[in-house]
């Protein structure tokens, strides 16, 4: 019987490695998780963003930042000398994501604002067809995936003594870090984030202010639109551009803005390291030939549900009270 | 003889239509003689459409049980899901394995089962699933849930690929679809025999859900759905009556995913894909939420909009075809939203509201047509609206719409829960 299950438990099938037997690979898991997590915590904040204002999920998110970076690839192969520079590509890109938010929120959300959730789940799901079929129509003739530029080498890495760290995830990694610094200077020391905050937290006594309500809200859409733009403009390098590229990131970011609480700004941030972090260990120490990489998406999810069983609220998220 | 399906469906509409409002008889011998008019039509449908009408209808029959399944959970209880996708990828691959891989389930009787049993076995064991993922969901709601139910949407296929033994991974299973039984082989052909097959297996379970829904069960669902305090306090065993929701939904979804694999004899995981999932959910949406015609109708949009919509619009000189070809989602997502805005009710809802007129309200329904065209414009104005304006929580009123609901006629409207209630 003991020869049977030691002999089961060395059976190929259940062969992983062990974070014990190598630290430095551990290391270099964690750290690439952090990277990447920078990624996740940027649309799980554009989530949130829009969560905490409207009480909208936006299904539509991947969609929106998928479709501005195909724009910017036609951009990119325009010829225009300038317009080579993947830098101000970037740039663009959160251009680009800002004016589509806010386009998204006058022409389609305005109308069915203040329905049940159910009409705005619909019609951001609408939103997500629209937005995927017309992006196929235009861009997937051809060879697909196509190439996007970074501005740093996606091949080349650093070495940081115990991991190699790929360049690009620097990037993402730094951009990421910087936009949030941004997002976090314009809520708490302008005029304009506190706006946007008081329009959140109660729109009525914010109108009563005199805070032009709707405005803030579009700002609110356009902001989010601009983090999913510059997401995908930074991961599009790596994942290469199809028309279904944001998805699994939108995601990751679904599991890492709910799995902080879809109302807490820190939780999306939080959460987004938290998920990073554990794609990357559920995919290095899981048996290979029943679990391993290709796995850790479902994996992930299967984390968020449980975690949302124990906690619906999420991690930092606050209970809400409502009166019946 | 031969007919264009479009003629085809306007002829059995009208005369069941006709049946249906002429005055003659009671309501409820109406009702009865429209509808049989329109299953006698649909008995027809394969005799006289070709063949490739005559997948989309069979089609048509499946995805309806599929939308009334996510209906019954959606429409009727009020839980989002974005994941019935799975359960009908389930149901087909539960086909596809019992009529093609039996041996590799090590079970002592090897010989293929009777197809007809193998469709029982896709609903339940999409039942069991439905149980598996009902419970959980009972912590989550609103969005929470439809994420949850979108991530089991995208694992499905993921982990079908992974364990791809019994499977077949990418490639999927193809197998030898089930032939047509001897005392109907010289009357039918394989796709009228699929086709009488799935119609059937429509009216069984149309009439079991209506059956179903009409009674106490329904109305618990529906009280779920409006209040669950208020449920629990009417004696309603609200935990009990999601996860029965649940079950029941998944169940339906599992049997169309059956028949789905027996039309066309192979499944691989791109059979139902995440567009194919929110698909079903934009169906019932368009067709009539909380509503069995809502559900079958819905079914229509989805199949008819990508293969009709887009050569009708082709037509119009200022669209290019190509393009309108290559993207029926787009369309499908337009009148979705399009839907959403102008019919929240849905085709069912409206359709509801006219078989209700009567003359009189027809009259005093012109008599507020400037009010309401003032409205419309006002709705348009959000576009260029920059004053400032409070966001419309449920509980706020807009007064533009209170003006208009004063005015006279504005009573006879149907209510709002005379709307979700109808229709069925």
């Amino acid at each position: 019987m003991e020869a049977l299950l030691s002999g089961l438990l060395s059976a190929p099938v259940f062969l992983a490695p062990k974070p014990w037997e190598d630290w430095s690979l551990f290391g270099e898991q964690v750290v690439l998780g952090l990277l990447t997590g920078a990624l996740y915590a940027l649309v799980a904040l554009a989530i949130v963003l829009i969560y905490r204002s409207t009480d909208i999920i936006n299904f539509a998110q991947s969609e929106m930042a998928m479709f501005g970076t195909f724009a910017m690839w036609s951009i990119w192969l325009s010829g225009v000398a300038f317009f080579s520079n993947p830098w101000v590509l970037l740039v663009l890109a959160g251009l680009f994501g800002l004016g589509l938010g806010a386009v998204v929120e006058r022409v389609v959300i305005r109308p069915v604002e203040g329905k049940p959730v159910l009409t705005i789940v619909v019609v951001t799901l609408g939103l997500f067809l629209v937005l995927n079929s017309v992006a196929t129509w235009i861009w997937a003739q051809g060879e697909l995936p196509k190439s996007f530029p970074s501005p740093l080498s996606v091949l080349d890495s650093w070495d940081i003594g115990f991991a190699s760290i790929p360049e690009h995830r620097v990037l993402i990694f730094a951009v990421g870090a910087g936009a949030m610094v941004l997002l976090g200077l314009l809520f708490n020391y302008t005029k304009v984030g506190l706006a946007m905050r008081a329009t959140a937290q109660n729109p009525l006594a914010a109108q009563l202010m005199g805070i032009n309500v709707g405005n803030m809200l579009t700002l609110g859409w356009a902001l989010s639109g601009a983090l999913g733009g510059i997401a995908g403009a930074l991961i599009a390098p790596v994942v290469t551009l199809h028309p279904a590229f944001m998805l699994p990131v939108l995601l990751y970011s679904f599991a890492a803005a709910v799995l902080g609480g879809l109302n807490s700004v820190p939780g999306a941030v939080v959460g987004g390291f938290i998920i990073g972090v554990a794609e990357n260990l559920l995919g290095t120490y899981t048996p290979h030939a029943i679990l391993g990489p290709e796995m850790s998406l479902p994996l992930a999810l299967m984390l968020l549900v449980a975690i949302l069983l124990v906690r619906p609220t999420g991690l930092l998220g606050e209970r809400t009270v409502r009166k019946v | 003889m031969e007919m264009d399906i479009w003629p085809f469906l306007a002829l059995s509409l009208g005369v069941s239509g006709l049946v249906r409002l002429l005055p003659w008889g009671t309501e409820r011998q109406r009702v009865v003689a429209s509808l049989l008019v329109l299953l006698a039509f649909m008995c027809w449908a394969p005799f006289v459409l070709d063949n490739f009408r005559l997948i989309q209808m069979t089609r048509i029959a499946a995805l309806g049980l599929a939308l009334l399944g996510l209906n019954i959970l959606t429409g009727y209880n009020g839980q989002v899901s974005l994941g019935h996708g799975a359960f009908v990828l389930m149901g087909a691959y539960t086909v596809a394995v019992l009529l093609d891989r039996k041996e590799q389930l090590n079970l002592i009787d090897a010989s293929p089962w009777p197809f007809w049993a193998t469709i029982f076995v896709a609903g339940f064991l999409a039942a069991a699933a439905g149980l598996v993922i009902g419970v959980p969901a009972l912590r989550l709601s609103g969005p929470y849930l439809a994420i949850a139910t979108l991530a089991v949407m995208i694992s499905f296929p993921i982990i079908v690929r992974k364990y791809g033994t019994f499977t077949g991974g990418s490639q999927g299973i193809a197998f030898s679809r089930p032939p047509t039984p001897p005392f109907l082989e010289d009357l039918l052909r394989r796709e009228q025999w699929t086709y009488f097959l799935c119609l059937l297996a429509l009216l069984v379970m149309t009439a079991l859900a209506w059956n179903l829904l009409r009674g106490q069960f329904g109305r618990a669902l529906q009280a779920v759905r409006d209040s669950e305090v208020a449920a629990a306090a009417m004696g309603i065993h609200v935990a009990r009556v999601k996860v029965l929701a649940f079950v029941i939904s998944a169940f339906y979804a599992g049997v169309a995913g059956a028949l789905l694999a027996l039309m066309t004899g192979i499944v691989n995981p791109e059979t139902v894909d995440i567009v194919q999932s929110i698909n079903y959910l934009a169906g019932i949406v368009i067709g009539g939420l909380a509503s069995i015609m809502g559900s079958i109708i819905g079914a229509g949009a989805i199949v008819f909009i990508p293969s009709d919509a887009a050569n009708q619009l082709a037509k119009l000189p200022f669209l290019d075809p190509d393009m309108l070809r290559r993207a029926p989602g787009a369309i499908q997502g337009a009148v979705v939203i399009l839907v959403m805005m102008l019919m929240p009710y849905g085709v069912a809802g409206a359709l509801h509201r006219l078989a209700r007129l009567r003359p009189e309200q027809v009259l005093a329904g012109w008599r507020q047509v400037p009010a309401l065209a003032s409205q419309a414009l006002g709705r348009l104005s959000w576009a260029w609206d920059i004053r400032p304006r409070a966001r419309q929580g449920p509980g706020s009123h807009n007064p533009k719409r209170e003006v208009v609901g004063h005015g006279d006629g504005g009573s006879n409207r149907p209510t709002q829960d005379e709307m979700t209630k109808g229709g069925q």
